[in-house]
């Protein structure tokens, strides 16, 4: 780590960095690393929510951010979110509910890496190019002929070489470990939107750190690098098809830079006293994590409710017995015998439903870390 | 995607790539070579032995010098009906190669309008299309498609005059004068443009067909039972497919050179196309086309729908047709652009000009003929002669009863017999005599 990161990008706990009144922080349980100001040493990590963040020194790239991409939805507004996504859940537990979510909720920036780099190399590729015909369509009605001319797209694959000499700017690539994780929990952004980062736009959130340095994350960086160099070939070939693109590429003057997305994270606990961690894309609202019921107070409701239905029951037997000097009771024996058994068995689905429930909550979760 | 980090070497393209228009700053972009590039080369044929003009000798094969006997085979590949063919692309005629990939002039003929590429030095010709030598250089036309195959002469050049004259003997009703050696002096071997189209076609028709059914009926008055035909009509429908291989259509003008007459030269051989070489039209002349792709395609799209409902009449269960309508759609066309051989002359005859080709293939001679009126409306009225005798014979007969009816009925049957043999003969001998 020593080699790949340079002893100058090492950052004291008590340093401030990026023009902002940040310190570095990490989680006691997680070890997730972040950027926040000194009042929230001590509170809960946001992600994790098992450990609490202390102040430490951090392996950080003193050049700012390039990119940023602030919080398009408010805090206010996650309430309706937080509203539709907890109203599925029938049982819940107990803070699992829209009010509780908004107060635990905290707003997160979390890192991509932006790579510039100068790429020299030959390369080859099939280009495909589309082509128009022209075909015919003869019509003979009423005694006459009429031709129509049908237009059709047709592809032709043709060999391209040369040689490429650029600089390819800001290829995304992933600074986190949990990356793909992360991605799957907030949905696609409109990157398209970002602007350069600004720090006054940072608020209360918390930055996250990157755990992968730019040398580690360089083989993760290649396939996309590939990806737009294959895109300028195509582009300086005119071809609107390729296959088979192969270049023996040379790299220069890598540029590596933080690029910031926004996320909101909150959490309720469960049965276990386990934080449960939600997490919302700060720019589409889009929302995930586990939605998980009460098996404990569904096995509470359950068991009022069987106590209630074993009442009925008995009362069913007592009319049964009053039905000896008092045939009416029987009436009464039966509507509560009835009732009886439709509260059984109502108290036997609240008993499962939640284990049930819980079962199907597949969808990701937000990475665990020792 | 390999990493060099290590690379030196400086990069070249691969043999047979050369360097096109790249749309993004910073990237070289190579593409394969054009086929056929040298043949974009302006060639001299000049002899290697003794400096005299070769040209390309039907005898020999090759390009041949007749002062010193030096013989060069000409380098190409027999194709034949597998030769590439072409889509019809938006871009066709801007993608098309241009040009003949020799040094070739047009030669324009004030007289008859017909443009004429020759051999580079031939300045001046006889106008095989109308035997005028008032001729003159224009620059060839850029426009021009580049032909891509052609049937090489096989017929040399001196058999031309035998079979010439052995045509133009032919036929009673036209000039004795035309069995003289000297009314075609000349034949002039030429290439003509032709277009081949080929397609795929499926014909969908929908008629009503009418089936002819027998039933029996009271007949009140006659108080009996009678049989009667009567068509009933039903819609009906169906599909054919048709494939269409090689359909030659001629790149020639009309008014330049008979269509008709080149009809009768077909067919030719089409299994024996060669990759179009300069090589082959070396001291022969060759015609650049004046029926442009899509005029062609249009005249051959015309001929396919035509066989194509043809087709459709014949996948009928009946001849009673009617309400007929069909779509015919059109796939996988190509076309070729091609050169056939034809030798071509023209001559005059009591200051009429008229055109003798010989098919430089396969030596089927067509063309056009003057004609001896007087011999053919003599036969005509040895025709129409015993019908209109026994008409007036018969005539006097009838008054004085007997005999006279039937004469006139036969003399009636044998004058209309002779008036439609009479009407063919002229059409026949006024088509002969046409360009």
């Amino acid at each position: 780590m020593e080699k790949a990161i340079p002893s100058e990008e090492i950052v004291l706990a008590d340093q401030t960095l990026w023009h902002t009144d940040r310190q570095p922080a990490g989680c006691s349980h997680c070890r997730r690393v972040y950027l926040v100001a000194a009042n929230y040493h001590g509170t809960d990590c946001p992600l994790c929510r098992k450990g609490i963040l202390e102040a430490q020194p951090a392996y950080v790239r003193r050049a700012a951010p390039e990119k940023m991409l602030p919080f398009r939805i408010t805090q206010k507004a996650l309430l309706p979110i937080y509203e539709r996504f907890v109203s599925g859940v029938w049982i819940k537990p107990e803070d699992f509910n829209p009010q509780s979510l908004l107060n635990n909720t905290r707003a997160v920036f979390w890192p991509l890496w932006l790579v510039d780099s100068d790429v020299s190399g030959p390369w080859q590729m099939s280009a495909g190019f589309d082509y128009q015909v022209e075909s015919a369509r003869e019509v003979y009605t009423d005694g006459r002929w009429h031709s129509q001319a049908q237009i059709e797209t047709r592809l032709r694959w043709e060999t391209r070489l040369g040689t490429l000499d650029t600089r390819v700017d800001n290829v995304i690539t992933p600074a986190l470990e949990e990356h793909e994780n992360r991605m799957q929990m907030t949905g696609p952004y409109p990157l398209e939107k970002s602007h350069d980062f600004d720090a006054s736009l940072l608020g209360g959130a918390f930055l996250e750190l990157p755990d992968i340095p730019p040398e580690t994350a360089w083989p993760l960086a290649r396939p996309d690098i590939d990806k737009a160099l294959t895109k300028i070939c195509q582009e300086a070939a005119g071809a609107q098809h390729f296959r088979d693109f192969t270049m023996r590429a040379r790299f220069g003057e890598q540029n590596w830079t933080e690029f910031f997305l926004p996320i909101y994270t909150t959490h309720y606990t469960d049965d276990e006293g386990q934080p449960q961690v939600l997490v919302i894309n700060g720019e589409t609202g889009t929302i995930r994590g586990p939605r998980l019921a009460s098996r404990q107070r569904g096995g509470r409701i359950a068991g009022i409710i069987g106590a209630v239905a074993g009442g009925l029951l008995l009362l069913a037997l007592l009319g049964l017995l009053l039905t000896v000097v008092f045939p009416p009771g029987a009436l009464i024996a039966g509507v509560t015998g009835i009732l009886g058994l439709a509260a059984g068995i109502l108290a036997i689905v609240v008993a499962i439903w939640p284990g049930q429930w819980n079962r199907k909550q597949g969808g990701p979760r937000i990475a665990e870390r020792p | 995607m390999s990493e060099d980090h290590i690379h030196t070497q400086p990069w070249s393209p691969p043999e047979g790539y050369h360097q096109v228009e790249s749309r993004v700053p910073g990237v070289v972009v190579f593409a394969p070579e054009p086929e056929h590039a040298p043949d974009d080369q302006a060639v001299s044929y000049a002899c290697p032995n003794c400096g005299a003009n070769t040209a390309y000798d039907v005898a020999a094969g090759g390009v041949a010098c007749e002062y010193c006997g030096y013989v060069a085979k000409v380098k190409t590949a027999q194709v034949g009906r597998f030769a590439d063919d072409f889509e019809f692309t938006l871009e066709t005629l801007s993608q098309a190669r241009q040009g003949w990939g020799t040094q070739r002039q047009v030669l324009h003929c004030d007289s008859c309008g017909a443009d004429l590429s020759i051999s580079e030095g031939a300045l001046t010709t006889v106008c095989a299309f109308c035997a005028s030598n008032q001729v003159n250089v224009i620059t060839s036309p850029q426009e021009t498609l580049r032909p891509r195959f052609l049937i090489p002469f096989k017929i040399p050049p001196e058999e031309t005059l035998p079979r010439a004259k052995a045509w133009l003997g032919k036929g009673w009703y036209h000039p004795d004068a035309l069995r003289s050696n000297v009314i075609v002096r000349r034949f002039y071997g030429l290439y003509l443009p032709f277009w081949t189209f080929n397609a795929m076609v499926n014909a969908k028709w929908r008629a009503q067909i009418g089936y002819q059914q027998t039933e029996r009926h009271y007949n009140a008055s006659q108080k009996r039972w009678e049989t009667r035909t009567r068509i009933v009509w039903k819609w009906e429908s169906g599909q054919v497919n048709l494939t269409i291989d090689d359909l030659l259509i001629s790149g020639s003008a009309p008014q330049h050179l008979s269509h008709r007459i080149l009809g009768e030269l077909n067919p030719f051989n089409l299994n024996e196309l060669v990759a179009y070489s300069p090589d082959f039209l070396a001291g022969w002349q060759a015609q650049a086309y004046e029926t442009t792709l899509p005029e062609a395609w249009e005249m051959g799209k015309k001929n396919i729908r035509e066989l194509a409902k043809k087709a459709c009449y014949q996948d009928m269960p009946s001849n009673q047709v009617r309400n007929f309508t069909m779509h015919a759609d059109f796939s996988d066309e190509s076309w070729r652009y091609i050169l056939l051989p034809v030798y071509l002359a023209a001559y005059r005859y009591e200051g009429k000009v008229y055109q003798v080709m010989v098919n430089g293939q396969s030596g089927v001679v067509a063309g056009s003929k003057p004609v001896a009126w007087w011999k053919v409306w003599l036969a005509i009225a040895a025709i129409l002669t015993p019908g209109t005798f026994l008409t007036l014979i018969g005539l006097p007969l009838a008054l004085l009863g007997g005999l006279g009816i039937l004469a006139i009925a036969l003399g009636i049957i044998l004058f209309v017999g002779g008036a439609i043999i009479s009407i063919n003969l002229y059409q026949h001998v006024r088509k002969s005599e046409s360009n």
